[in-house]
């Protein structure tokens, strides 16, 4: 596995992929700091300039962030899937080959995000009128919202190595972190018992999230741990049990 | 003989189609065996098998003598390439290389160095793969199989879309490293002719199943095919033949020469036959099909 990563390693590190999507996604939080920062300039009535604003770019779009994901994902393998065929007539066995693209994709990613996240203080912090306390609220939410982004990333995952199509797993995405909430509060409404089920959707989450952020009361709450390690742990399994069968020709 | 890979009742279904029905095949250390049929007969499937990429639906598959888990580690031993080579397109030859070498834990980078010059492909090695041209990539691919080391190659379609020199460069270095070191071969091609000048074993695969299992020396034997005969009197021959053999077919041809199409292996018999009877032998010939000939003849005469 050790000599799978360390490979896997290699060719990412030599693709321009991985440079290019780090920096677009660094310089759109740039340009996002800087546009808003301009506008005060412009108008000093502009009532965005805030960090508070800046942060709720990115609780509001956890949906645009695992879309995100998706992008590094594609951009890391892109074609490269069809490799794994020599890879596995080589000895390695889909297990290794499963898991260490995992972790490898996902080191990258969480690299970026952490990068992108103290990027984004920094820049709210210094060019932006900061509120009290905006960085506990913004740092609280981030946290609520890992399992719930990193559970969109595990599902990309296990679709791309499953060798499913990019648009359906767009669609998959967009059901799952927009509409799931709204699917569930109208079909378990009748069933008592049920009928709470929608609270722990990670589009019900997701929205949650923010208003408390933008109530400033954002706390940390097991809700989307437990709904990000349930997805999670269930696609990857179903996920790795799948791949260890695949066909890969 | 040691044997480096054996199947047993290996099976492929694809939508309740058997693409390989039950199929048992061993390859021996040392041999190169070609494996030939008709497009669609099983070939790929049965190599996909064997490197991993398809699941078999029943049936195993032993490397080495092993089994199960230990065969996936004894792949290690094994160079696979199977249909078109794979790489990443805009890596060079090296960095292709160097990619596979980490993958595989081979210790030393020199060896790239040194399979890319058995190759020929050491003074284009800085070069990208989209680059490259058909046979160059078939021949990364070799190189690729040749990285650790291999016991045995198993090579689907390793000619293919290359020219003819490519292919005598490709026949000669398979040649050298089976015979130099001992690298044991399954190949399988289109171009029947090359697989002679190449297998030392001929096996012939047909909507799944062998059906057919040779050596070189066996096939060289079973693909007599016909006796001709030029002598001085075709009718007294004719005769003497008819009388000597009940079931003989032999058709009389211009210029003295007849041919005789069983009976084959009684060739001296007849020769003495005709020669006792006083008819002058002026040629004696066993004339014998090639690959391509006994192919046709092996899977289209059973379709007639």
């Amino acid at each position: 596995m050790i000599n799978y990563i360390k490979s896997e390693n290699y060719r990412l590190l030599h693709k321009k992929n991985l440079y290019i999507t780090s920096v677009i996604c660094l310089l759109l939080i740039v340009v996002a700091a800087v546009v808003l920062h301009y506008s005060q300039q412009q108008d000093p009535n502009f009532p965005y300039a805030t960090s508070m604003f800046l942060y709720s770019n990115i609780i509001g779009s956890g949906v645009l962030i695992i879309i995100v994901g998706f992008l590094f994902n594609l951009a890391l393998t892109g074609k490269d899937t069809s490799l794994i065929k020599q890879s596995v007539s080589f000895g390695v066995s889909r297990n290794t080959i499963f898991w260490s693209k995992l972790i490898l994709t996902l080191s990258y990613y969480l690299l970026i995000c952490v990068v992108g996240l103290l990027l984004m203080i920094v820049l709210g912090e210094s060019i932006l009128a900061s509120e009290k306390q905006s960085v506990k609220n913004f740092l609280i939410a981030s946290v609520n919202m890992v399992p719930i982004v990193l559970s969109g990333f595990f599902i990309i995952h296990v679709l791309r190595m499953l060798r499913i199509s990019e648009i359906y797993i767009i669609i998959m995405l967009l059901f799952l972190f927009i509409f799931s909430g709204d699917l569930l509060r109208i079909l378990f409404r009748p069933i008592t018992g049920f009928n709470e089920l929608y609270k722990y959707a990670p589009s019900t989450l997701l929205n949650e999230n923010l208003m408390s952020f933008f109530d400033q009361a954002a706390q940390f709450n097991y809700n989307y741990w437990v709904t990000g390690i349930v997805i999670s742990i269930v696609s990857l399994l179903i996920g790795a049990r799948k791949f260890a069968k695949l066909n890969i020709d | 003989m040691d044997t480096i890979i054996q199947t047993y009742q290996l099976k492929k279904t694809f939508k309740e189609v058997e693409i390989i029905k039950p199929l048992d095949f061993s390859l021996r250390k040392g041999e190169i065996c070609a494996l030939i049929g008709k497009n669609g007969a099983g070939k790929s499937t049965f190599f996909k098998m064997l490197a991993g990429q398809l699941m078999p639906t029943e049936g195993d598959i032993h490397f080495f003598g092993k089994s199960g888990k230990e065969m996936t580690q004894s792949r290690k031993r094994m160079g696979f390439m199977i249909e078109t080579p794979e790489f990443f397109p805009d890596f060079t030859a090296t960095q292709n290389l160097e990619y596979f070498r980490i993958q595989r834990g081979v210790v030393e980078k020199k060896r790239i160095y040194e399979v890319l010059q058995i190759v020929d492909l050491a003074n284009q090695q800085k070069k990208r793969f989209k680059d490259y041209s058909m046979g160059m990539k078939q021949r990364l691919g070799i190189a690729l199989c040749l990285l650790s080391s291999p016991d045995c190659l198993v090579l689907d379609e390793p000619i293919n879309g290359l020219d003819a020199k490519g292919i005598i460069e490709i026949r000669k270095l398979l040649l050298k490293l089976n015979q130099e070191k001992q690298i044991t071969i399954l190949v399988s091609s289109h171009i029947l002719t090359e697989l002679q000048l190449l297998a030392t074993r001929f096996v012939f695969i047909k909507n799944g199943v062998i059906v057919d299992d040779l050596s070189k020396e066996d096939l060289d034997e079973k693909s007599k095919k016909q006796i001709q005969l030029k002598v001085d009197d075709t009718a007294k021959a004719a005769q003497l033949l008819g009388r000597a053999y009940n079931d003989i077919q032999f058709k009389i041809l211009p210029n003295h020469i007849i041919t005789i199409q069983n009976h084959v292996e009684a060739g001296g018999e007849i020769n003495r036959l005709l020669i006792d009877n006083g008819v002058l032998v002026m040629e004696f010939r066993m004339e014998a099909l090639n690959l391509e000939e006994y192919f046709l003849e092996l899977v289209e005469g059973n379709e007639k």
